[in-house]
């Protein structure tokens, strides 16, 4: 058990999609305690994965594959988790995209990602979003959190006008809302009155973790 | 033009231009526009924003097609009904204009050519075909409006870049330099992908580029270890494009608050580490330049 924990978490820090949806087969084969596989093996790759990013270690490649193989990892055992009667282990559910006016995405999606990766929830709206389908969608869909990535000077004040929107509809207490892209930092955050800014992929996750959780 | 721009960043420092975005705000950019659609919608602003730079000492103004290749131009609602060769053309002859307006002596047209959007596997579905195809339209177009140089910048994948400058030598003689795009970790600096400025310069030196160098991202006190390192590992000319810090909010606008001097002062110390062309990115404006210019000309 301790070698197949093991090999899950090599798994994905490998980004070897195959040989992480093996071991998830095999996992329900021997009927191995899900959550604990889930944890200690296939999560606990993905974070060394995180890690190994934020030092210089890793790059965008090796940060994709990884989350794309535990992404195969989990449509496998996901399915079981659920009829198995286990809690559905969702962390919270991100409304995510890039704002109106600007067409970058692939930082967005990274998140998105990584997010789905790390067990939140994903609804991700694509580039260039109107401020009032962030906040209908998120209004509609109960999302927890609004995640807005702006990459444009000419773009990131459209960061403010959502969370200007949520106080309207007075949802603000109610949707968290993170933000990120290359020109903002937390400064930024706190002059929008956002909960939070991450500087990538990984610390999106310990950001959207920290502001749904508290 | 008379003087060889090869030659001249042999012998001195050479004062690149700064951003364009907050300029094109200040001046009205609407939400919804892309910054491309004003070299034909509104020309005179754009002319007006290189003629502030040619003033500010500027002697490289760059062509406001940073996102004016078909493959980004087709990913937004605006830029879909722009046709890309036009746009870059005509984006060139604005500079051109700019500098005959000014009766500016010693300038150099840059045409400007970033990231086409796409990304490579695994990340995204970009082939070398694709990229080569895409900056070959566009380095045409610029070519036709009258460049005097390429400037291919912000490339945060060495693959890219190289697409970008074999298009370029593809379709015109003119010098082309290449600026790539790094963060810093605790291990040094890295692209996106992971390209180290060691291997961008080795890389970049056998493609033929004419001058090499990074933009974005950093700020400029961030920028001169990385100046070091570059120069650590190339003969070639260097250029470098910080960031002025990161913006805050004020009235609804996203501003810049590095003082220009504060800037200049650290261009300073990466024209010792060994830069021979300098400028600014993000939250730059005239202002920098002019304070960039001053140090500059002090030194003479």
């Amino acid at each position: 058990m301790i070698e197949h924990l093991k090999k899950c978490a090599q798994a994905v820090l490998e980004g070897d999609d195959r040989q992480a949806e093996k071991l998830a087969r095999l996992t329900l084969d021997k009927d191995y305690p899900l959550l604990e596989v889930i944890d200690k093996g296939f999560v606990k790759g993905i974070r060394e994965v995180g890690r190994l990013w934020e030092e210089g270690t890793l790059f965008l490649p090796e940060l994709v594959m990884g989350a794309e193989a535990m992404k195969k990892a989990m449509a496998i055992l996901q399915p079981a988790l659920e009829s198995g009667g286990h809690e559905q282990t969702k962390a919270g559910l991100v409304v995510i995209g890039t704002i109106e006016g600007d067409i970058h995405d692939i930082g967005k999606t990274l998140v998105a990602t990584m997010l789905s990766a790390n067990g939140f929830g994903i609804l991700d709206l694509g580039a260039d979003v109107p401020v009032q389908r962030f906040v209908d969608e998120a209004e509609g869909k109960k999302a927890d959190c609004i995640a807005i990535s702006a990459l444009l000077t000419t773009t990131m004040p459209g960061q403010k006008k959502v969370i200007e929107e949520l106080d309207r509809r007075s949802l603000r207490d109610r949707i968290k809302v993170i933000v990120g892209g290359a020109p903002c930092d937390e400064k930024w955050a706190l002059d929008i009155g956002a909960d939070g800014y991450a500087g990538d992929a990984v610390a999106a996750v310990a950001l959207a973790g920290r502001v749904i959780g508290g | 033009m008379d003087t060889d721009f090869r030659e001249i960043i042999n012998k001195r420092v050479v004062l690149f231009d700064g951003g364009m975005g907050s300029m094109l705000i200040a001046a009205g950019l609407g939400e919804g526009e892309i910054p491309e659609q004003w070299n034909l919608e509104r020309p005179d602003r754009i002319i007006a924003i290189h003629a502030a730079y040619l003033q500010a000492g500027a002697e490289v103004i760059q062509t406001n097609t940073f996102g004016a290749t078909g493959l980004k131009l087709g990913a937004s609602a605006a830029g879909k009904k722009l046709d890309p060769a036009g746009v870059n053309e005509a984006a060139a002859r604005l500079v051109r204009e700019a500098l005959e307006g000014e009766g500016a002596e010693d300038r150099f047209v840059a045409g400007d050519m970033g990231p086409c959007g796409e990304l490579f596997s695994p990340m995204g579905r970009l082939t070398p075909a694709m990229a080569r195809d895409t900056f070959r339209e566009q380095a045409r177009a610029l070519e036709r409006g009258g460049v005097d140089l390429f400037l291919i910048e912000t490339m945060y994948d060495l693959r890219e870049a190289v697409e970008a400058l074999r298009a370029v030598r593809e379709v015109s003689d003119k010098p082309a330099v290449v600026e790539l795009t790094f963060d810093l970790k605790s291990r040094g600096y890295f692209t996106l992908v992971g390209d180290t400025p060691r291997k961008a310069a080795a890389v970049l030196e056998a493609e033929g580029a004419d001058m090499i160098g990074a933009n974005c991202t950093l700020t400029s006190d961030k920028m001169i270890g990385l100046v070091s390192e570059f120069r650590d590992n190339t003969g070639l000319p260097l250029l470098f494009q910080p960031n002025a810090g990161h913006p805050e909010m004020e009235n609804g606008r996203a501003v810049y608050r590095q003082p220009p001097g504060d800037f200049a002062g650290d261009t300073a110390r990466m024209i010792e580490a060994g830069a021979n062309a300098v400028g600014g990115c993000c939250g730059t404006d005239p202002r920098f330049i002019r304070a960039i210019r001053d140090y500059l000309d002090g030194r003479k």
